[in-house]
């Protein structure tokens, strides 16, 4: 068989995979963005796309829409774990293998508001923004992103999360929070959890 | 899990760490380091706009290492350079001699210590020849491959990480092209042997003129058009080839001669030093002037 209608084919299912583990994240104040089931009712998304909304809004694939509370965040690495009520979701899967520049990645997430948008590229380059609190390593790519990636999974050919889109960190380029630093401030932010069904 | 989107991610990612061996950091301009390749051992190719200045040159090779180099040659009208390593020695591209319109190709950098940087696309579009701001180029690959800052000087690699050609953004209005590989190597190899590109010279200035039905008859093939010589430069080899105002160049070396193009498409380094027949149309005769190519001053 022609190997683009297998690329396509393996695309779709790509898609197909991640959809239900998207969520749009809305503070109810000005656009949303994105955000990725990171286990049962938790949803990880950038720290600048809560902002400082004390009400927030998750809609997930299936148009099922939650209130959320946010439960940990780490500015440095601009990051945010929201909690809500809702269980029975696969969550994505976070890549554990170091990312390789030229490898294909794909960008989900909701560009100026459009739902379920996938941009491709390859992994440009693994850099370093120089934050205040110190260095943060982080990940290039050329996918175009825009405002409503943020908070949007980063996946590798596999359909592996390998970062968090962050458009807006580092000024005008597209770079992602790599699934190492997601790993630890996942492992941080599940203790403030509240166990399933007391919320 | 396994198919063959993976394989062909694995397939780019393993394209640009080979090419990535042979693509360095040149550091020759006070801004932001560019990028080159590795055409021989000791020899980097890279951008000849992004050498500012030819003293204390330094390459950071793939391997890290910081390594001195100095001029070996330069041609403005290519937009390249070569740069010969003082002691080091690393591992050279390899490279592709032909594109093809829609391959997928990357454009690789190394714009910083920090690792090689990748941006994927396609060959756009194969062009020329086209004027450029300081001579001209036979031959160019456009590309939608992102340009990032310092990329110039760097590879475009096919899937097989073979260099395809060099990316520049030296021809100005903002447009980065490819020079060709085919073309960036034989470049890179006059540039080594002499340390300048030899181009033909011929001296001559011409207009296209219609050659009449019965001239392309007595030429045997039909041609439209000839190149009438209003001028001969004094002491150039045209003028040694005893070529006068008035003759009608109509082909070089059994080959039509129409335009200026093509006429310039006869002028190459190789040609040089070389005696080449002329089929001249003088007083409505066929002649055939032999005429020692010069080199353009």
């Amino acid at each position: 068989m022609n190997p683009s209608v297998l690329i396509n084919d393996a695309l779709d299912e790509l898609m197909t995979r991640i959809r239900p583990a998207l969520a749009m994240v809305s503070n109810g104040r000005h656009g949303s963005g994105a955000g990725v089931l990171a286990g049962a009712g938790l949803v990880l998304t950038n720290l600048h796309v809560v902002g400082r909304a004390h009400t927030l809004q998750v809609t997930l694939d299936d148009d099922t829409q939650y209130e959320a509370k946010l439960i940990a965040s780490d500015p440095h690495v601009d990051l945010a774990l929201l909690q809500i009520p809702a269980n029975g979701h696969a969550p994505a899967i976070f890549s554990a293998t170091p990312p390789r520049p030229g490898e294909l990645v794909y960008a989900f997430g909701h560009p100026w508001g459009q739902r379920n948008v996938l941009t491709g590229g390859v992994l440009s380059a693994l850099t370093i923004i120089r934050g205040r609190e110190g260095d943060v390593p982080v990940l290039r790519a050329d996918v175009q992103l825009a405002p409503g990636n943020s908070g949007g999974p980063l996946l590798n050919a596999a359909g592996e999360v390998i970062g968090l889109n962050a458009m807006i960190f580092g000024g005008d380029q597209s770079v992602a929070i790599p699934s190492s630093l997601i790993r630890s401030f996942l492992a941080e932010a599940r203790k403030q959890a509240v166990p399933e069904g007391v919320l | 899990m396994s198919n063959i989107l993976v394989e062909l991610s694995n397939s780019m990612a393993a394209a640009t760490e080979k090419a990535a061996a042979s693509t360095v950091s040149v550091n020759a301009r006070r801004r932001m380091p560019a990028s080159g390749i590795v055409y021989a051992p000791d020899l980097v190719l890279t951008a000849d706009h992004v050498i500012e200045h030819e003293d204390g040159i330094t390459i950071l090779l793939a391997n890290g290492t910081e390594a001195a180099a100095k001029l070996a040659g330069r041609d403005p009208g290519s937009d390249l350079a070569l740069l010969r390593l003082e002691k080091e020695r690393t591992t050279p591209a390899e490279a592709a001699m032909q594109a093809s319109i829609g391959q997928l190709v990357l454009a690789l950098g190394r714009p910083s210590p920090e690792g090689i940087e990748a941006s994927l696309g396609v060959v756009s579009a194969i062009g020329g020849p086209v004027r450029t701001p300081h001579g001209s180029l036979d031959k160019y690959i456009r590309t939608d491959a992102t340009p990032y800052p310092g990329f110039s000087g760097g590879p475009l690699v096919d899937a097989e990480g073979k260099v395809v050609g060099v990316n520049t953004s030296g021809f100005g209005r903002g447009v980065t092209l490819t020079i060709p590989a085919d073309y960036a190597w034989k470049v890179a190899e006059q540039l080594a042997r002499s340390g300048s590109v030899k181009r033909g010279y011929l001296g001559v200035r011409s207009e296209a003129v219609e050659l009449t039905e019965a001239v392309q008859k007595a030429l045997n093939r039909a041609q439209a058009s000839g190149l009438l010589l209003v001028s001969v430069e004094r002491k150039s080899p045209a003028e040694a080839g005893k070529l006068i105002v008035g003759d009608i160049l109509v082909g070089i070396n059994g080959q039509p001669v129409p335009d200026h193009d093509a006429l310039f498409a006869h002028l190459t380094g190789e040609a040089v030093g070389k005696s080449i027949p002329m089929q001249i149309l003088r007083g409505g005769e066929l002649q055939t002037f032999p005429v020692e190519i010069g080199a353009r001053p």
